[in-house]
């Protein structure tokens, strides 16, 4: 029995059960509200048994993959429900889950309206972006990485904040519309393949082999490569962050920030490095002049921001620059760094994201200038965000300079100026976080929040797990380093290739 | 010698018996229970008449009509959807007693009938019949919503003339083939060098085709016949009369590669209609012009399979009719649930605000149509948009496929301002909620919703069983003859 395809839809199938449950509970006039809530949080506890069945299991595949399942799906289009399973992929599936936690217990038991269409929608987005990380079917990859979007908008537009609308709406048309020339891609690549080959399969694999002239092979990867860089964000697409991120639900922003940009960076190394090898290579000065263009852009807008939340979106762009910087660089150091720093930006981000989302549960603002001296008031909340936001620049010893470190390291080998250039962002970093860090908890007190309560020492139980990881991943980085780097395409997980789509 | 090449497809008598037994009904008795009943009863034996047919065909391939998959195909589709629109319309006309109201269910079975005959028909002349039929009796079913009568009375006679005007094109090119080839039988008359009229009449079949199909610059009709008209009948020009002229498009042009002389004309129009359909639809604020519009722009995806001739294009297509008519007639069913008198219509997209509150189940269902006419899953719009893309990519029609992308992202604008305003605040009076007292709609509307999504989730089931019609010409681009997948 093989756990891929429970991992994928079981949170979809609990979801749906969540908000039957919530509906006919209801319909019943019961005031027990938190039905659903239990479920997720069943849920989640049955998929991370799931995920330590996989983790530990016997694994019997030949070749560094680790687990694969395939079915047929539509054999007249050789499209297949095929999942694949290698490091890359258990290290962000055990990053969704960890983060899937603190979004359930600290944020999702606040919702009071519609408490059970809250919950599958955030269940679904979860089936998508953890189906993303597994799917080695192009098909099967697209359609999960566009069905992960109609669940966030609606989180969005239906739970968000004051602006909620424009924002939902601005983040689906640039994603589907990206998504949209990613499908060409797919498309163009699969027609190539039969035209060479006779064969119409979807199979990653198969597909792995196609000859491609290099101007086609480039052709494709841009298409691939603009849909993941508006999801990364790359710079000049990157305009619905900050919105949707700032308009989102707490557990929406959390989602969004730790796990859904991650899906652009793991899109880039899974599609762009590892099918289009060689327009990867070509392509690299100019993606490694986007990454600058973003750590230098998100960190200095960043400085100027006097939204909690929109202050940390902007961060986000500023780290996801040293995600593309790392993968583009070529060599093994850069994409081991920048996997790290995806992995300690999903958990400091996300916590962050909590943090502010609890600020403004508790003072109903998110502007810094009204927010102030909440160390005196909430100390063990004002603890957990100095410690995130000092992750959040890069402090040594915390997973996040590992990532930026390593990142820097690679840079340096291919271009020190770029490298230096690079590094003014951890100043601007330390200059905005420190900045937060200010206003929030140490400028004179603005407001009366004295009857705000603090975290309860569950709540801080969490966090702490998340500092530990943190902790973990600044100092004793190397077994991760070592499980999450992508296997190779050289050894297919069967040796047929793509004749297992029948 | 007639009755030697009698051949009828079966659905074809048994609507004209039907429609023969309703006018005597008529003519005997007023009533609308039972005309309703009889044309239900007239489609749904149609239904199970389609695969069948009367008398043998001509040898020679030289009758009047032709029964293959993809004529079956079309009519079932046809069928299905003219069995949906009686459905939708049942409530208003069983309980208007006012106005007799049995003309439209006459009317209604007497369209199908005419769109089901240019699905079947390999001649200039069934065709030109059909299409005739269809536009007569819509043009009165078009006129029959009476509340609203000076509206409807204008978009019956903007219809009645623009479709003269579209036919007499046609039959203008009709003879003219008939003048170069001396034949009627229903394919492009072969073009020489020296000899233009040929072309000169492929072309003006096209354009009036194009009229009836409303592709731009021949649309501009659509939008306001379709909102004088009640919403059942909106649904019928959008969906069945669509389908029928589509299906006699493929047939006329057949399964290879269309003429070269229309390659310009057809990429331009195929363009300006998926990108003039957007643009239109963005600034509508009433939901049935802007389904109108956004039908316009369907008809721009489903022409860039017509003209991508591959090995993927009878997939492409059949299950884009397939995804296009469920989720249209999905999105009129629930219009039509809303509406308990003509009057208390929701006229503007704004109505509709709050619904996923007060309604949830109709705003869910609806929200799913409308995903799935944008393309996004879990829809089976998502599918088939991806189908037209790859057949688009096979045969690289690249500024095709570009209009495809532009518009499909003009196109997820609106259809998610909808979705919006149905997740909108409730501060504003709403749309009049009462529940519906209708069990053929509610039906209606989760057979649809099932269709959609698990047509949207199991392609696959849907594929084989509708495979095309017109077999495939050996493609150029196949030269090496690998076996493909078994099962293709």
């Amino acid at each position: 029995m093989n756990p891929l395809p429970a991992l994928v839809l079981l949170p979809l199938l609990g979801g749906t059960v969540a908000w039957l449950a919530d509906r006919s509970n209801t319909a019943n006039q019961q005031p027990t509200r938190n039905i659903s809530w239990r479920i997720t949080l069943m849920v989640l506890t049955l998929e991370t048994v799931l995920l330590l069945i996989t983790t530990f299991r016997h694994h019997t595949l030949p070749g560094p993959w680790l687990d694969h399942f395939s079915i047929p799906w539509i054999p007249v289009m050789g499209i297949a429900f095929q999942l694949d399973m290698d490091g890359l992929s258990l290290s962000l599936l055990w990053l969704s889950l960890i983060l899937s936690f603190p979004c359930v217990l600290l944020a999702t038991r606040q919702i009071t309206t519609d408490a059970g269409a809250f919950h599958f929608l955030f269940l679904a987005t979860l089936t998508g972006i953890i189906g993303t990380f597994l799917a080695t079917d192009l098909f099967l990859f697209f359609f999960l990485w566009e069905l992960m979007l109609v669940p966030m908008f609606v989180l969005i537009s239906a739970w968000g904040h004051e602006d909620r609308h424009r924002a939902a709406i601005r983040f689906f048309l640039f994603t589907q519309g990206s998504g949209l020339l990613m499908l060409l891609s797919i498309l163009g690549l699969v027609i190539t393949h039969y035209r060479e080959t006779g064969l119409l399969t979807f199979n990653y694999f198969a597909l792995a082999n196609t000859p491609l002239s290099p101007f086609l092979s480039m052709l494709l990867m841009l298409g691939f490569f603009i849909a993941f860089a508006v999801k990364l964000p790359v710079v000049p697409v990157h305009v619905w962050l900050p919105a949707a991120h700032t308009q989102a639900p707490t557990a929406a922003s959390v989602l969004l920030a730790g796990l859904m940009l991650k899906t652009g960076g793991y899109g880039m190394i899974r599609f762009n490095l590892m099918l289009f090898p060689e327009a990867a290579i070509r392509f690299a000065p100019v993606a490694m002049g986007l990454g600058i263009a973003g750590i230098l852009y998100g960190a200095w807008l960043s400085c100027a921001q006097n939204d909690v939340k929109r202050l940390i979106a902007y961060s986000s762009i500023s780290h996801m620059g040293f995600v593309l910087l790392g993968i583009f660089t070529g060599s093994n150091t850069g994409l081991q760094g920048a996997i790290i720093q995806m992995l300690a930006h999903g958990l400091s981000t996300g916590a962050l994201f909590i943090i502010a989302g609890s600020i403004q549960d508790r003072l109903h603002t998110r502007d810094m200038a009204q927010i102030g001296g909440l160390w005196a008031s909430l100390p063990r909340l004002s603890s957990a965000g100095l410690f995130f936001a000092v992750a959040s620049l890069g402090m040594p010893g915390l997973g996040n300079f590992t990532g930026e470190f390593l990142v820097l390291l690679a840079t340096w080998h291919v271009n020190s100026i770029v490298a230096a250039l690079t590094a003014t962002g951890l100043v601007l970093a330390a200059i905005y976080s420190l900045r937060m860090v200010n206003r929030i908890f140490m400028a004179p007190s603005r407001t009366s929040p004295s009857h705000a309560k603090d975290f309860s020492a569950g709540q801080m139980t969490i966090l702490g797990a998340l500092m530990i990881l943190l902790v973990v991943l600044g100092v004793h980085p190397q077994p991760i380093m070592t499980l999450s780097m992508p296997s190779p395409l050289s050894a297919p997980p069967l040796s047929d290739g793509g004749g297992d789509t029948q | 010698m007639i009755t030697h090449d009698l051949f009828l497809p079966l659905p074809l008598p048994l609507l004209s018996v039907g429609t023969m037994l309703l006018l005597t009904a008529i003519a005997w008795r007023r009533s609308t229970t039972r005309s309703l009943t009889l044309a239900l009863v007239t489609l749904v034996l149609s239904l199970g008449g389609i695969g069948y047919h009367v008398g043998t065909p001509h040898p020679e391939g030289l009758s009047l009509f032709v029964q293959d998959r993809w004529a079956n195909y079309t009519a079932l589709l046809i069928l299905l959807s003219s069995l949906s629109i009686l459905l939708m319309s049942w409530r208003d006309l069983e309980q208007d007693k006012t106005h007799p109201t049995d003309e439209y269910p006459l009317l209604l079975v007497l369209g199908t009938l005419g769109a089901i005959s240019m699905v079947f028909s390999a001649n200039y002349l069934p065709f030109f019949l059909g299409v005739e039929i269809l536009a007569l009796s819509l043009m009165g079913l078009v006129a029959s919503r009476y509340s609203r009568l000076t509206e409807a009375s204008e978009a019956s006679m903007k219809y009645l003339i623009l479709s003269g005007i579209s036919s007499a094109i046609l039959l203008f090119g009709i003879g003219l083939a008939y003048a170069s080839t001396g034949s009627l039988l229903f394919s492009p008359p072969p073009s020489g060098n020296a000899n233009a009229i040929p072309a000169i009449a492929t072309i003006m079949i096209l354009v009036g085709v194009f009229f009836k199909l409303s592709a731009v610059p021949f649309h501009m009709w659509l939008p306001d016949v379709m909102d004088g008209a009640p919403p059942p009948v909106a649904a019928f020009m959008a969906v069945v009369s669509k389908i029928a002229i589509f299906s006699s498009l493929v047939r006329y042009f057949g399964t290879g590669d269309t003429p070269g002389y229309l390659h310009g004309i057809l990429s331009a129009v195929i363009i300006l209609t998926i990108l003039g359909g957007n643009f239109l639809a963005l600034r509508q604020t009433n939901l049935i012009r802007l389904m109108a519009c956004s039908s316009i722009a369907h008809v721009g995806y489903l022409l860039i399979a017509f003209f991508s001739p591959g090995q993927l294009r009878s997939e492409a297509i059949t299950l884009y009719l397939a995804a296009y008519a469920a989720s249209t007639l999905g999105i009129f069913a629930i219009i039509c649930a809303f509406a308990l008198t003509e009057n208390s219509l929701p006229n503007t997209i704004t109505d509709w605000r709050g619904l996923f509150y007060t309604r949830p189940f109709l705003a869910t269902t609806l929200s799913l149509m409308i995903l799935s006419l944008a393309g996004i899953p879990p829809g089976i719009g998502f599918f088939a948009k991806f189908e037209v893309a790859a057949t688009g990519v096979e045969r690289q029609q690249t500024l095709l496929l570009a209009a495809l992308v532009i518009g499909s992202i003009i196109g997820l604008y609106y259809y998610l301002s909808i979705v919006r305003v149905l997740m909108g605040t409730q501060n504003t009076p709403s749309l009049q909620v009462k529940k519906s007292q209708s069990p053929e709609l509610t039906t209606l509307i989760v057979v649809l919703t099932l269709i959609v999504v698990v047509g949207g989730i199991f392609p696959a089931r849907m594929l084989p069983q509708v495979l095309p019609s017109p077999p495939l010409p050996q493609n150029e681009l196949i030269s090496i003859q690998e076996p493909m997948q078994p099962s293709l």
